[in-house]
């Protein structure tokens, strides 16, 4: 599977760091807001004064779905799989993949941690 | 929020005409070809000319599929043959069609508003993936597998699962209610098929927990409405359908990042606008025409009403509650679920239809042995639950 242009030039920095295995969010220097998506300016107090910080990869399933269908042929061969919301302990929540997990253990409010992924040349972030 | 103001407004405008087309599965047509149907029957409907409509406002409009020429709302204009004052169309869902036509007519901009869904949905193999807008970029999402509304709204009522009592047990009674509907409803795709809870359970999973038949139907069609003064509406020739209320809310946070999942949706504040306009309570209700892309979106719709609380909801609609016969009526056509796929004017122009008393076999009333109604809750809703319309109809 391809990946094309996954970055946009808001989260250069985020892809930046999933390459390196590191997990980045912006945090605002006003008000100690941790964002995403990214953005230029705070959504909080809408301060542009903004650091990077890198999460610990730890947080909770907010929820998830299993995809049965297939809506494109790329993952024909891939359902049953689990795309959900992860509430990461700094605060933001990340679509991303449940995987190499026991569907039945699944639960809203599972702690999750973050595992590295490669799709084509992109490294992602995935929990388990 | 102070009501005054638009307390003023209150049973001054009305829904005077609605305009059908063929609906389903219809080969062989533009989108295009349904919005001007759908519009000119809406005109010819509220017994107008087509010369009176001074603005045109028009749903969100899908790309073109089939190669057709995009469906923008200056070639819905020219195919009609009018040239409107006022102007729209709304690019990624938010429903503020209603309280935009209330707001020119009282500001005096315009005299008589068409308001037009279409698509060709069906015919154009429309999947409803890349009309799924996120936060993230289209390849983040791609990476993921994570593809469209059923998904979305599917992540949603997961959530909605773990913080209170519902899931399928819930769903398949409103699936099933709505479903008695259509059966009485002959222009309803789902009309000659009847669903018991069986066959519920037994439909596929398409994004567990949502099945098949948790999922808004696809459709080619159109369908329109007129909007004009009470005063206007008199003289016109159905019985006169007033918006006692309206109220508009949109939480817009992309449900990736949102934390409305499980309620309070959009729908809590656009009510509380909509009935302290109308200066009603939930007891003055006699039926409903709720937005239900999805089973759940019906759940969490009603439940931010305020018709019950969180997790009451199977209670609510079991032993069809909702269904011919029941206390309380919701989607009277069979629905987005079980009717057709017109976005809010589904719901919306069936509440008017109702009320107007132009439904046969499955009218209000004795006839399917519910009340006859007087005052009808409508709700709109758009994006992942990213924006709501609350939308209170009465026959004057």
């Amino acid at each position: 599977m391809e990946i094309n242009r996954i970055a946009t030039a808001d989260t250069v920095f985020f892809w930046e760091g999933c390459s390196n295995h590191q997990l980045r969010f912006q945090k605002c220097d006003e008000c100690g807001h941790v964002r995403w998506p990214a953005s230029i300016i705070c959504p909080k107090c809408h301060s542009m004064k903004t650091s990077y910080i890198v999460s610990e990869g730890e947080g909770e399933i907010y929820s998830f779905v299993i995809y049965h269908a297939v809506f494109n042929s790329n993952f024909k061969n891939k359902v049953p799989y689990v795309v959900a919301v992860v509430r990461l302990k700094e605060g933001p929540h990340l679509l991303t993949n449940i995987v190499d997990c026991d569907f039945a253990k699944l639960r809203c409010g599972r702690k999750v941690k973050v595992v590295w992924r490669k799709i084509g040349e992109v490294t992602v972030p995935c929990f388990q | 929020m102070n009501y005054t103001r638009i307390r003023k407004l209150r049973d001054k405008y009305a829904i005077v005409g609605v305009g059908y087309t063929p609906q389903g599965k219809i080969p062989g047509r533009t989108a295009m070809s349904f919005y001007a149907e759908a519009g000119a029957n809406a005109i010819q409907d509220a017994g107008l000319k087509k010369d009176a409509i001074d603005a045109l406002i028009c749903y969100r409009q899908f790309p073109a599929a089939n190669d057709e020429p995009e469906a923008t709302p200056y070639l819905v204009a020219q195919h009609l043959g009018i040239t409107p004052a006022i102007l729209s169309q709304e690019s990624y869902c938010p429903r503020h069609q209603f309280i935009q036509a209330v707001s020119l007519l009282e500001a005096g901009f315009c005299n008589y508003v068409l308001i037009i869904y279409a698509d060709n949905a069906v015919s154009g193999k429309r999947m409803f993936i890349n009309e799924a807008t996120h936060s993230e970029s289209p390849a983040y999402n791609f990476a993921y597998g994570e593809f469209g509304f059923v998904a979305d709204y599917a992540m949603a009522a997961r959530r909605a699962m773990h913080q209170f009592k519902t899931g399928p047990d819930t769903w398949k009674e409103i699936a099933v209610n709505q479903r008695k509907w259509a059966n009485l409803n002959q222009m309803a795709a789902m009309h000659n098929k009847t669903l018991d809870y069986d066959q519920y359970m037994n439909s596929p999973y398409l994004a567990e927990p949502f099945r098949r038949l948790d999922a808004s139907l696809i459709s080619d069609g159109g369908r329109a409405c007129v909007v004009t003064s009470v005063e206007r509406a008199r003289d016109l020739r159905h019985p006169v359908v007033a918006i006692m209320g309206v109220g508009e809310a949109n939480p817009s946070v992309d449900i990736h990042q949102s934390a409305y999942m499980s309620g309070p949706t959009g729908a809590k504040k656009a009510s509380e606008t909509a009935f302290g306009m109308a200066d009603i309570k939930l007891d003055a209700i006699d039926a409903c025409e709720i937005y239900d892309c999805f089973t759940y979106t019906v759940e969490i719709t009603m439940q931010d009403y305020g018709f019950f609380s969180p997790g009451e909801g199977n209670e609510f609609f079991k032993d069809g509650k909702t269904a011919p016969g029941g206390k309380m009526p919701v989607n009277t056509s069979g629905g987005l679920l079980s009717e057709a796929y017109f976005m809010g004017l589904t719901p919306i122009t069936e509440g008017v239809m109702q009320l107007m008393g132009r439904c046969g076999e499955r009218q209000l009333g004795e006839k399917t042995g519910t009340n006859k109604p007087e005052i009808i809750l409508c709700s709109d809703n758009g994006g992942v639950l990213q924006t709501h319309s609350c939308l209170i109809l009465r026959r004057l």
